[in-house]
């Protein structure tokens, strides 16, 4: 008897339990980005950012090392590139060499051809996003360095290519903001296709190509596209980010049959697993630069 | 203090750790691409070793924990997910399934798989549409990875939770239920 009570009680505090989570997840969906669920969303990242900071930078060879077991093919690859590069550094003093290989690649995300005029901010990754199903990094800076919401993230690609987009940043905190990946679902961008044409790319999920949608025909041609062609942002009115930020290389171009327009996947140009320094472009569709 | 007290403090511990450790190192951690859930681990772990009333709680307390941390589900859907899953691990463990080394991985792995469909399919249904954007293929691969990252990692955390619920009125159920068996044997 006392057992069958007891169990009893139990699935009450199931019930009620679910009927709260229910309850906050409805609260926090009408609230919509404001109130107390919000800011103490806000103030777990701010109160954990001290922790990740550290954590991070001392903890990354290991992560490094699993992802790495995974990629063995690749890796031999850059191994064997890397010995060779060793070889050359070891006259030299090795930690000055690294250091100085750190500050260059700062400057570099400083310098990105495509950034122009627009000012920018240099910020490291201080943690990969938790959640299998939502493709966001966090980044060392918030709005109290002067990010907000929307911003476009870029980064420099791997070495002799020129990078390009990572993402948006989603949600601002004070001393660190998340970064939704262009592989996300929720993520669409405006982008310039051949012969005058565009259209959009949107992503739908970590480590799969981009999708592309030819949204305007300007001229009677639908765009023709080869694979490997690089593409990048249109920066129409109501953008949510300037021209000429390439997104990405095509991976697959298919015309299915009674369409005139090509389906057309694309691969960014940034490695995402691999990202360590990003730059924000402090642009906003409103204000520009 | 009373023992059921201290226990309480001491699992309470063992969750905030997990979420500290899911914030910072456990997101390095990924095969393709895929990371544990430490948190989901936790949920099962206090269902397997202090039953359904501690599964559902430490599920809840998780899972809130871990909906403050992501920022495009709303607040409120891991909890309601791993609160469930910690009381369907352990009202199993009370009445259905015996004891042995093979239990816990096994268990893990199986309720892992159900607690990504279950937040899959409550997050479509609250409007969460992107949860389900990367087609079935790509579901299955995040989950059957998710499982085997958490069968790994369920060993050690269920050892500590059973350490950490030592003398709480879950373990002491738990533990009557041990001897009935051997006496039945």
């Amino acid at each position: 008897m006392a057992v069958y009570r007891r169990s009893n009680r139990t699935r009450t505090l199931l019930v009620v339990l679910v009927l709260v989570a229910i309850t906050l997840v409805t609260v926090d969906a009408r609230s919509s980005g404001s109130g107390l669920l919000s800011r103490l969303r806000s103030d777990v990242h701010d109160g954990l950012s001290p922790l990740q900071r550290a954590t991070h930078h001392a903890l990354q060879p290991i992560g490094d090392f699993i992802s790495g077991a995974t990629s063995y093919g690749s890796l031999k690859a850059e191994n064997q590139r890397l010995r060779q590069e060793i070889a050359g550094m070891v006259a030299t003093n090795v930690n000055a060499a690294a250091a100085q290989q750190e500050a260059d690649r700062i400057m570099a995300a400083a310098h990105l051809p495509f950034l122009g005029q627009i000012p920018n901010l240099q910020a490291r990754v201080i943690d990969r996003g938790s959640s299998n199903f939502q493709n966001t990094f966090t980044i060392d800076k918030g709005s109290a360095d002067g990010l907000v919401t929307g911003q476009p993230v870029v980064a420099a690609g791997a070495a002799g290519t020129t990078g390009g987009l990572v993402g948006a940043l989603g949600s601002v905190f004070r001393r660190t903001a998340t970064v939704d990946l262009l592989t996300d679902p929720n993520f669409v961008v405006g982008v310039a296709l051949s012969q005058g044409n565009t259209g959009t790319a949107e992503g739908i999920g970590a480590g799969s190509p981009l999708r592309v949608s030819v949204i305007s025909t300007s001229v009677a041609t639908p765009p023709k596209m080869a694979k490997g062609e690089a593409v990048s942002t249109s920066g129409l009115q109501l953008e949510m980010f300037p021209p000429g930020i390439p997104v990405g290389t095509i991976a697959s171009v298919a015309t299915t049959q009674g369409s005139q327009e090509p389906t057309m996947t694309l691969q960014p140009l940034v490695d995402l697993s691999q990202l360590d320094i990003v730059t924000v472009e402090l642009w906003s569709p409103q204000t520009g630069p | 203090m009373t023992e059921r007290g201290k226990a309480r403090l001491r699992v309470a511990a063992l969750v905030v750790v997990a979420f500290l450790l899911q914030a910072t190192v456990v997101s390095d951690l990924r095969i393709d691409e895929v990371a544990p859930d430490l948190l989901l681990v936790v949920a099962i772990c206090a269902g397997l070793a202090g039953g359904a009333r501690q599964g559902v709680l430490v599920g809840f307390m998780a899972g809130l924990l871990a909906d403050l941390y992501l920022t495009e589900t709303p607040v409120g859907l891991s909890a309601l997910v791993l609160c469930i899953v910690g009381y369907g691990v352990g009202t199993l463990r009370e009445n259905v399934l015996p004891e042995g080394w093979l239990l816990t991985p096994a268990l893990a792995m199986v309720a892992t798989g159900g607690g990504v469909a279950l937040f899959v399919a409550v997050g479509d249904i609250v409007g969460q549409t992107q949860l389900v954007a990367m087609g079935r293929s790509g579901l299955v691969r995040i989950a059957v990875i998710e499982a085997v990252w958490s069968g790994v990692l369920a060993v050690p955390v269920s050892w500590l939770f059973s350490k950490a619920a030592q003398g709480s009125a879950g373990a002491a159920t738990l533990d009557r239920g041990r001897q009935d068996r051997t006496s039945i044997r």
